[in-house]
């Protein structure tokens, strides 16, 4: 930021020597039409108080049927479901697949009239909680229907809901969500699976294989991406992709055999193939060529949950391990007593309750009237729980010891089941960067006219920069108005409350000097964007947790001292977190590696090995 | 390195003789040998500023006075008058093979190293051949003589390489004999001819890039003692030594095969940077006890392609010719093997095509933003570097002779994984001369470049490449 600032001073200084006379047209400020978008907001420096204050609440109403209907459920699942048999076996018994359908869980949020729960999003998300305790069944069910039936739900036509949403929801079939092959990944362009449309064009022909297909073996609806020929407006035939529901029954539709995983054993995996499939044409998926944005949407919608599901697993874990950390004695004192134990205890409860958080404010913003936007919310979701996840899996095996390796002990599964959370659904790595650069895009849009008048030496706005950046360099208390009189945040929370603030600010600032540096090249730069989404990941667990403990003291709910503890660890925390990657985002900043770290990593890919040679060695 | 005559020259003494080394020693790690005349001409001035290192710094470090500006020829001349047989070049060591060594000495012990009885020259025959010297020799006349002529057997006798017969050598010279014993001793070069063909041996070393032990200190330290030229030269080779060792980024291995496949497929990976790359065998020689072993159209041919070139023919417009070009001479060591690439001429420009990124590509997030500016000018990395584009090279070949026919099968052979190439007219632009070189001795048993032909032989050669082969 410095060097920016430099440069912009000696632009200025070449532009004030200049006694030019040049009328200074004062453009009006641009300002962003007024959204919803909680998360693109940060990125201009800026909260949107009203999304995320006060924490959203349910109604007693709700809360109340919830309640009935999750009573059974929790008690399915800790005295029925026998995770460790699912694991070893690599199968869920298929009993406890009927008494899953038998309570309903296979259509959670199906709308009511296809005879679903028609849960709302936060309903889901603490049904899913329970769902959480059982990673194999959470991922059956997710794979159902988090992706697997979303596409009828969020672009099937009416009569495709009526035939295929009742029978889904009652678990009759399950459904399984064909986009990966071997050779496309995220790469949308190399999707060979190919429909051809018939001569009559009453059918398309499927061809084509499916890899890593939760539920391929169970499945008898597919959601199947598949490329088409495509007339485009101006003539041109292109291929693009399409989505199609696909039967088992339509014929043609193999599995490969289940593949053997590391974790999640009792979700059944597989290579599904398509061999000449006739499929209606009345079971296109939205629209011919529109397969694209009907699998970004469902991938998108299917993040959030994952959050909560952590929390209660992690919930549990937390109540196993507190169990055996105050009965196991060495030294004539409990483990619990014992400092770097207890710290553990800190951070798996921190990373639960942020999780937690960040779960139902986004679930709350999704069930808002209106389609809000909120993936770049869920994503973060999605990130910060699935590492939060197994950074504590881990802790907690830690605090077993080598009981924690055996496997005696559910830890080492739990270790095993929650690695692939960083993995799919999009891997974290992928989802930082769709973080960051949806963010970046829509502050970019914003600020356009600004950069733009920057570069061309605008003296007005130049000024205007330089002023702004040395009242920051000379340390301005940054107040966006989250505490004081009018204040959404609890004073007792004020000093979290004012982190965020200056976090938010100066995070925005970055963003403008980022795009400034890099304009739209910085969709390369993937050390910056990965920092860009780390810093507003934190910004926005902060948020989050604000708000809920905010609430919990104005209700007076039970403990909410505990959770001011929490909340102000984890704002002071990731406060300082952001303060180090800020200053990492520093062009000159000696915090900033990533020449040095690029260096070494293709030195490394160059050669694909490892390059220095052994301690060892001598020349002579 | 002007080490020519002149003053001042004390002054520099360490650049000289350090360069040389350096220069020698990335030479025998796999670079270029650059010929025989240069690396004799690096060893007179590596020897030259040896010798006058120490004469210079002990001459300052005692007097004081400008001592070095006196040209060191004077007071070597003093002390070498009775010893040197050829006082001009005195402090010159020779190379193995000066033809100015006295022959007569050297006829004496010949015959020691006369083919022993089963013939063998090995080393077992050598260190017989130094052993019989020194019994037979007690007072080890003509020391100085044998141990030049056994420097240059060593080559023959496959020797060159082995440390402990460089201990050897040096073990023939007397012990405690040449030590300077005063300071006058130190400062004027003290039995000079003796301490000449010391450091012949650790020239020889250093051109085979044999790094001395403690042993070999230790000999010299007892021969010579501390402050001699002999003694320099060791401390330098081990400081450069170790340092250099490494330098080449591009090592070639030691001992290279025998095989010319084998040595082609080196080669080529040599000159390969992609890692995917794979080595092919389009042809094996025929046996040498094979009736037309001397075929020119039987040699070897042996290719390489990465998958990226493979795709990148497969993309190739058929309209526009590719051509096979060559031969081209790769050093590797001592042996120099000689390629052809499969190469096209650059686009022009307005035909090339502009890489888009598709709409809708990445499922996971956008791959580029929608924004109208670029990066600034202060965070733009590049340098102003004036890049000569070239066509793209689709495959490379080392094949045992250059003429069309062979690689025409070469072309056959990369039609099987590259069935493009078909479709694709091939020019062949065989150059008469391969633009090296050439070593006038008959050592080297790479086939001779081809004889010079017609020079630019497109128009009457072209040919395109029928469908199938």
């Amino acid at each position: 930021m410095s060097g920016c600032g430099l440069f912009l001073c000696s632009v200025a200084a070449r532009f004030c020597r200049a006694p030019a006379a040049f009328t200074v047209i004062r453009r009006p400020l641009l300002t962003s039409p007024p959204s919803r978008a909680f998360a693109k907001e940060l990125f201009l420096g800026k909260i949107q108080k009203k999304e995320a204050f006060p924490f959203p609440e349910v109604s007693r109403d709700e809360l109340n049927e919830i309640n009935q209907f999750l009573g059974p459920v929790e008690k399915f699942f800790t005295e029925e479901v026998d995770s460790r048999k699912i694991d070893q076996e690599g199968k869920i018994p298929d009993e406890t697949l009927e008494k899953l359908k038998s309570l309903g869980l296979f259509g959670m949020q199906v709308p009511e009239e296809y005879g679903g729960l028609g849960l709302s999003n936060t309903m889901y998300a603490r049904l899913a909680e329970v769902i959480g305790l059982d990673a194999s069944i959470a991922v059956t069910l997710a794979a159902h229907q988090s992706i697997g039936l979303k596409g009828i739900i969020l672009a099937g036509s009416k009569e495709q809901k009526a035939r295929y949403l009742p029978r889904l929801a009652s678990g009759e079939h399950v459904a399984a969500f064909c986009l990966t092959e071997p050779a496309s990944g995220s790469d949308a362009a190399s999707i060979r699976t190919r429909a051809t449309l018939s001569a009559d064009k009453s059918h398309y022909v499927l061809n084509g294989s499916k890899v890593w297909i939760t539920n391929g073996g169970l499945a008898n609806v597919f959601t199947v991406f598949a490329k088409t020929e495509v007339v485009d407006s101006d003539g041109s035939v292109k291929d693009k992709i399409t989505a199609f529901i696909v039967e088992r029954d339509f014929g043609g539709v193999t599995n490969g055999k289940p593949e053997d995983k590391m974790g999640i054993r009792g979700s059944n995996t597989c290579e599904v193939h398509f061999e000449n499939t006739r499929v209606p044409v009345e079971n296109v998926l939205g629209e011919v060529g529109g397969g694209f944005k009907v699998a970004v949407n469902i991938l998108n919608s299917g993040r959030f949950s994952m959050g909560s599901m952590v929390a209660g697993m992690l919930k549990k874990l937390i109540e196993m391990t507190a169990e055996y950390a105050c009965t196991r004695k060495q030294f004539n004192r409990n483990l619990s007593e014992f400092g770097l134990i207890q710290e553990k205890f800190a951070l798996m409860a921190q990373k639960a309750y942020v999780m937690e958080s960040m779960a139902y404010l986004t679930a709350a913003m999704l069930d808002a009237p209106g389609f809000p936007d909120c993936s770049i919310e869920a994503a973060m979701v999605k990130v910060f729980s699935s590492e939060g996840a197994w950074t504590c899996v881990s802790e907690a095996l830690q605090i077993l010891g080598s009981s924690g390796y055996a496997r005696d002990y559910p830890y080492e599964r739990l270790l095993r089941d929650s690695r692939i959370l960083l993995i799919f659904e999009g891997t974290n790595e992928i989802l930082r960067m769709y973080i960051a650069l949806t963010g970046l895009q829509h502050a970019g849009r914003i600020l356009t006219a600004r950069v733009k008048e920057l570069k061309r030496g605008n003296v007005t706005t130049i000024m205007e920069t330089v002023g702004q950046r040395l009242r920051d360099s000379l340390g301005r208390t940054v107040d966006l108005g989250l505490t004081g009189k009018l204040g959404v945040v609890h004073p007792s929370l004020a000093d979290g409350a004012h982190k965020l603030e200056e976090n938010v600010y100066y995070f925005g600032r970055s963003v403008e000097t980022l795009l400034l540096r890099f304009g739209k090249t910085i969709v390369e730069e993937q050390l910056v964007l990965k920092r860009v989404a780390n810093v507003l990941i934190n910004l926005y667990g902060m948020t989050a947790v604000l708000s809920r403990a905010s609430r919990s003291i104005r209700l007076g709910l039970r403990d909410q001292d505990h959770e001011v503890l929490l909340a102000n660890i984890f704002c002071s925390e990731a406060y300082h977190q952001n303060l180090f990657t800020l200053s990492q985002l520093d062009k000159h900043s000696p915090e900033n590696l990533d020449d040095m770290v690029k260096k070494v990593s293709q030195q490394i890919l160059e050669k694909r090995a490892y390059i220095c040679t052994h301690p060892l060695d001598r020349t002579s | 390195m002007g080490a020519g005559g002149g003053g001042g020259r004390s002054l520099s003494f360490e650049t000289p003789g350090a360069k040389a080394t350096k220069d020698k020693l990335m030479e025998c790690n796999g670079g270029c040998p650059t010929g025989k005349g240069m690396s004799w001409a690096q060893a007179i001035l590596l020897a030259r500023g040896a010798s006058r290192g120490w004469g210079g710094i002990c001459s300052t470090a005692l007097t004081g006075a400008p001592f070095s500006q006196v040209p060191p020829q004077a007071p070597r001349g003093l002390r070498c008058s009775a010893a040197a047989h050829n006082p001009d070049s005195s402090l010159v060591p020779h190379p193995p093979e000066p033809p100015r060594r006295p022959v007569k000495a050297l006829a004496v012990h010949e015959e020691l190293f006369r083919p022993a009885l089963d013939g063998a020259r090995n080393k077992a025959n050598f260190v017989r051949a130094v052993q019989n010297f020194t019994e037979y020799n007690v007072h080890k006349r003509g020391h100085v003589d044998f141990i030049y002529l056994a420097l240059r057997k060593m080559r023959e006798y496959g020797v060159e390489r082995d440390l402990s017969v460089y201990n050897l050598l040096l073990d023939i010279f007397p012990k405690e004999v040449f030590r300077p014993r005063n300071i006058f001793h130190s400062i004027f070069l003290h039995y000079p001819r003796q301490q000449e063909c010391g450091i012949a041996v650790l020239e020889q070393m250093e051109n085979h890039g044999v790094m001395p032990n403690k042993e070999t200190e230790f000999l010299l330290l007892q021969i010579f003692g501390r402050k001699s030229y002999p003694m320099l030269k060791l401390v330098r080779m081990k400081l450069w030594f170790t340092r250099f060792k490494n330098i080449n980024p591009f090592p070639v291995p030691r001992d290279l095969p025998q095989d010319p496949v084998d040595l082609a497929s080196l080669a080529l990976q040599h000159m390969e940077p992609d890692l995917s790359a794979r080595v092919t065998t389009y042809q094996m020689p025929l046996l040498k006890d094979s009736p037309d072993a001397m075929d020119p159209t039987e040699t070897h041919i042996v290719g390489i392609q990465s998958p990226e070139q493979q795709s990148a023919l497969a993309r190739h417009d058929p309209a526009r010719p590719i051509f096979v070009e060559g031969p081209f001479s790769l050093w590797l060591r001592d042996k120099c093997v000689y390629y052809h690439i499969l190469r096209a001429d650059l686009l022009p420009p307005e035909e090339r095509e502009v890489e888009e990124i598709p709409e809708e590509w990445n499922i996971y997030y956008p791959m580029q933003l929608d924004l109208a500016y670029g990066r600034s000018s202060w965070d733009d990395y590049e340098f102003n570097i004036d890049e000569v584009e070239e066509g793209p090279v689709f495959a490379i070949c080392v094949a045992g002779a250059h003429d069309q026919a062979t690689l025409a099968k070469w072309i056959q052979g990369l039609q099987e994984t590259n069935p493009a190439l078909a479709r694709i007219p091939v020019v062949f632009r065989l150059s008469g001369s391969s633009g090296e070189l050439l070593p006038s001795s008959s050592e080297l048993e790479e086939p001779p470049p081809p004889p010079p032909e017609g020079q630019e032989e497109e128009d009457s050669q072209q040919r395109q490449q029928q469908g199938q082969s």
